[in-house]
């Protein structure tokens, strides 16, 4: 296999954009992207696209990469839609990985995008919520807010976990987004006013919940060899991994942990020859804040008894020893779904380049970043890993 | 907008749904609950249909706020406000995701002996769509 590079990522801010279209999203992705290839880069080079997508902003459109595609100037280039519920761009960037990897492509572009304003209240009502297994979750009586919360319950019940240390995720990845001026959600939260917000799903209230969030975000990727021409500061993709699982909860053995994660992130060490104790950064995919618990426990980095007590001691947090969605993450930085994934790519690239505009919030000296990107409850997930330059 | 399942194969589901017809794996006698065109234990492909007791006890659970249902309950948390789905260990062994009905959210605990009971969900096309709910068993 062909060693990969990552020579430029970008991300519009995620935000409620109501002024803007799908296309002109994308295409402002891709630009930040091309643009941050320091020595030049025409992105009509780009020979295969990927871009995830739920259900491209609820429109169902169809031909949407080629769509997109030719919105971002890559027409020509053989692009394609992927889908899986929320980790679809992990799964477009784990797909854009093997294009270059296995020697069939020199340049691939890697994407997402999701438009969740703009809609009608019932519309939104219909398209969101379907990454379970609607017939006999959905159609029982709950979606995601209801699942993430029984994970919760039985996480608190089984390991001791406490609802300050749930709510704590979403206080650190706020406090996390004052500083980034991409994330949607700017305003710091404190553990009091987290607990005091209403119920959403018992034990979860609206502060450990994600809204409603427009944004795309797009990397490219390139054979090692050829990233030095383009750029002095590549970073280069050593870890890769997927995969998938039943996708109720209540068929899972265990409900507080995700076995598709398990498994991808196996794959993932495994690829890139490293151990859980050799990362320095990590995005995860808190899509709830319980989401980020599972995922310590998930990828290794404790045990699940040990989750609650890696945040409480800050070790997760900017100036801790594994800081985690340094960006805000998805409960702060925002989680337009099709998106999130190679947002998470795009956050690392920077951090792992020294490159991140806002000083205060630059991880110094990472080496090892992990993206954790997870589709419905963990109906399936991608895990990569990448590696700062020299 | 709903999620939707055609009327008729909603009808040919009504065995499963309001009978707890699992699908009893012909190799293994594993049961695969709801059914599945594959064994979800030994991933065989003969199976015969054999009733659940419908009993249970409560594996973990929730209480969801008004509002935060799917569209399809819309109406139901309209008149009853906030709505308790639970999953349900089956003592057969499949675990089953459903509403909790006939109880206190306060008295709701991980560990609730629970049985099955059928209830209407919510309307489509007019029509009822039946389906399980669960409730406090006295004498499990």
């Amino acid at each position: 296999m062909t060693r990969v590079a990552i020579i430029g990522a970008g991300q519009t801010p995620f935000r409620v954009r109501p002024d803007a279209t799908l296309k002109e999203l994308f295409a402002a992705a891709v630009e930040a992207a091309v643009s941050d290839i320091r020595h030049g880069f025409d992105p009509q080079e780009i020979e295969e696209a990927y871009i995830g997508s739920l259900a491209t902003g609820g429109s169902q459109l169809g031909n949407f990469g080629p769509l997109m595609a030719e919105n971002a100037g890559l027409t020509g280039a053989a692009a394609q839609r992927v889908e899986n519920a929320c980790a679809s761009s992990g799964f477009a960037f784990r797909d854009a990985v093997m294009a270059v990897a296995s020697g069939r492509v020199r340049f691939a572009l890697a994407g997402g995008i999701e438009k969740m304003s703009d809609l009608p209240r019932a519309r939104n009502r219909g398209w969101l919520g379907v990454s379970g297994d609607v017939e006999w979750e959905r159609l029982a009586g709950t979606n995601f807010p209801g699942i993430y919360a029984m994970i919760a319950r039985r996480h608190m019940y089984e390991h001791g976990t406490t609802r300050g240390q749930i709510a704590g995720v979403a206080v650190k990845n706020r406090s996390h987004a004052v500083a980034n001026p991409k994330a949607q959600l700017r305003k710091p939260l404190s553990l009091e006013d987290a607990l005091a917000a209403p119920m959403l799903a018992d034990p979860l209230g609206f502060c450990d919940a994600c809204g409603i969030t427009d944004g795309a975000s797009a990397v490219i990727l390139c054979r090692w060899e050829d990233a030095g021409a383009l750029t002095d500061r590549p970073v280069e993709v050593v870890g890769s991994g997927v995969g998938s699982d039943v996708v109720a909860l209540h068929d899972r053995a265990v409900c507080t942990r995700l076995d598709a994660v398990r498994r991808a992130a196996q794959q993932a060490y495994a690829s890139a020859e490293v151990e859980p104790a050799d990362i320095d950064i990590a995005e995860v995919h808190d899509c709830f804040t319980i989401a980020e618990l599972l995922a310590y426990a998930d990828l290794g980095f404790c045990s699940e008894e040990e989750a609650g007590r890696l945040l409480d001691e800050g070790e997760t947090r900017l100036g801790g020893r594994l800081p985690v969605n340094v960006s805000g993450g998805l409960i702060a930085k925002g989680h337009p779904i099709g998106a999130t994934g190679t947002g998470q790519i795009t956050e690392l690239v920077h951090q792992l380049r020294g490159s991140v505009a806002e000083t205060e919030r630059q991880v110094p000296d990472a080496r090892y970043g992990l993206a954790h990107n997870v589709g419905g409850s963990g109906g399936s997930a991608a895990v990569h890993i990448l590696k700062a330059p020299a | 907008m709903t999620s939707y399942i055609s009327l008729p194969l909603y009808a040919a589901s009504i065995g499963q749904r309001l009978r707890l017809e699992a699908a009893r794996c012909s190799d293994c006698g594993a049961f695969t609950y709801p059914q599945r065109p594959v064994c979800q234990n030994c991933h065989g492909r003969s199976f015969s249909a054999e009733r659940l007791s419908g009993r249970g006890r409560l594996h973990t659970y929730t209480v969801i706020a008004p509002g935060g249902a799917p569209a399809e309950f819309d109406h139901q948390q309209a008149m009853t406000g906030a709505l308790a789905v639970g999953i349900i260990d089956l003592v057969e062994g499949p675990r089953l995701t459903a509403q909790l009905a006939d109880v206190e959210v306060e008295d709701l605990h991980i560990g609730l002996a629970m049985r099955a009971v059928v209830r209407r969900l919510y309307d489509q096309e007019g029509v009822i769509r039946y389906g399980t709910k669960f409730v406090p068993d006295e004498a499990p």
